[in-house]
């Protein structure tokens, strides 16, 4: 084996990309935490804390750059940082959508649309996310396949929940202010979960074409 | 204007977009099972491969692997050496250039070729462009000097060198001298370059002033060049082969599949420094 300290940092900005994940992942199950026990609280510290994301991610785009500058990275080398590169810039969007859940949690009524499960939604998004960088860790093609079917099956729950919102505004006698904002507030949320889901899937087509040179679940 | 008026624009116009990359290829050289051996010792092991016409392609590989062998087996300057033998069948246009009735050194004229160290010859500027030429029979003097000014132009030289002509070639800077071989090269009108690392002996700007002028070479003339430069080859080649130890042709390929997705794991190992 040559190129010893270059194996070594290839292998090093892979354990840095899936600990990125790891930390982003904690912190969507934290805001959906705070979604479900209204815990103001927590929602602030995830509010808070989203600043260690970014400087993650500042380091992690300085380590792409300085392979890609300083060893001219080519054929699977290349695509293993290029992808990874891409793929941390999904991880730091689904923190800052986190940040909007936490800030959802601090306001939004739960008990207001008994019939939209956020809580479970957003679990299957959580799983959503580390099933695509657990493909990313194993170079798994097949599963990246199974990230985008099950994030169509994901939207079609979004699409369901965006609908008993707008029908319930509908059928409302009396809309006021309060009931405009509860309804902009959980469509917002719909919505930001629906994201998280396609940034899951924006990482598992970057790992298929990692792994496989291959683009077809790119767009 | 009519339809088939404003068709015809819009063709002329994507002719005139359409990259190098992008024109149909037209073999110019091929080898088919191609064996070149250094008394014992084989260098080149059943080499096929097509090389496009006005195409840069480039071939890489570690030392050793044979691929400058192959390049002098082109223009047969492998013939000047004794214990060399070639086997299989190495064309040009069609035309198997180990033929008996092949000249050599007619065949050196429409493949031309570039070394690694510059080396002009200890004679003005103007007469190492000119000496193919007079070899050749150009003697008119409007003629040459024509010849040699659209020569020096060619290399990119031209405006570099015009008011010392006579000046030796040996005074130039090592860039200059490679470039005036290039002029001297190309002013015999070949059809095909062969460059043999020609910029590993320079420095950064000036090896980048010839990898600008390989991509202008390429207009009108095929270009074959051995580096050991890969970010180079993924430069400024269409085309890369890879030869491995054993003198085996492993990968012929478009030079982005190539440093993007090579099929053979050991290209892979290769170009990402595994290799050894």
């Amino acid at each position: 084996m040559a190129r010893i300290e270059y194996q070594e940092q290839l292998e090093q900005l892979r354990e840095d990309v899936l600990e990125m994940g790891d930390v982003v992942c904690q912190r969507l199950r934290r805001a959906l935490e705070a979604y479900e026990t209204t815990d103001a609280a927590l929602a602030n510290r995830v509010i808070a804390g989203d600043h260690e994301v970014n400087e993650l991610y500042l380091d992690l785009e300085g380590e792409c750059i300085d392979l890609f500058a300083l060893q001219q990275p080519v054929a699977g080398d290349l695509r293993f940082i290029a992808s990874s590169f891409k793929i941390i810039t999904d991880l730091e969007r689904i923190a800052d959508l986190a940040v909007n859940l936490a800030e959802y949690a601090k306001r939004g009524d739960p008990e207001r649309y008994p019939d939209i499960d956020v809580v479970h939604i957003g679990t299957e998004i959580v799983l959503l996310v580390e099933d695509a960088m657990r493909a990313y860790a194993t170079n798994d093609a097949d599963a990246t396949y199974e990230v985008a079917a099950t994030d169509d099956e994901i939207d079609e729950l979004c699409g369901r929940a965006s609908r008993i919102v707008a029908r319930d505004l509908v059928e409302t006698d009396v809309v006021d202010d309060d009931l405009l904002e509860e309804v902009s507030r959980m469509l917002l949320t719909i919505r930001d979960l629906e994201r998280v889901g396609d940034h899951a899937v924006n990482i598992a087509a970057r790992t298929l074409y990692m792994v496989e040179n291959d683009d077809e679940l790119i767009y | 204007m009519s339809t088939e008026e404003q068709s015809l624009i819009t063709t002329e116009v994507q002719t005139e977009n359409t990259t190098r990359a992008d024109r149909p290829d037209e073999t110019v050289l091929e080898a088919r099972s191609l064996d070149v051996y250094y008394g014992q010792d084989q260098a080149l092991t059943d080499v096929s491969i097509e090389i496009p016409e006005h195409k840069v392609t480039a071939m890489i590989g570690p030392s050793g692997c044979g691929k400058s062998t192959f390049l002098r087996s082109i223009n047969r300057m492998n013939d000047q050496i004794d214990a060399c033998r070639v086997d299989g069948e190495l064309s040009f246009h069609g035309k198997n250039v180990y033929d008996e009735d092949v000249d050599p050194v007619a065949l050196r004229r429409k493949i031309g070729q570039v070394f690694q160290k510059p080396n002009p010859f200890p004679k003005s500027i103007y007469e190492n462009v000119a000496y193919g030429l007079r070899v050749q029979g150009t003697v008119d003097d409007v003629d040459l000097d024509d010849a040699v000014e659209q020569a020096l132009r060619g290399a990119a030289l031209w405006d570099e060198v015009e008011g010392k002509l006579d000046s030796s070639g040996l005074d130039l800077s090592g860039g200059q001298q490679q470039r005036l071989c290039i002029a001297r090269a190309i002013a015999t009108d070949p059809e095909v370059i062969l460059m043999d690392e020609p910029t590993s002996a320079l420095d950064p700007v000036a090896a980048s002033k010839i990898e600008d002028l390989i991509d202008e070479l390429v207009e009108e003339y095929t270009v074959v060049i051995v580096t050991h430069n890969m970010q180079q080859a993924a430069r400024i080649s269409d085309r890369t082969a890879v030869f491995l130890t054993g003198g085996e042709l492993v990968e012929f390929d478009d030079t982005a599949s190539i440093f993007e997705d090579p099929a053979d794991d050991r290209v892979e190992d290769y170009i990402t420094g595994k290799f050894g």
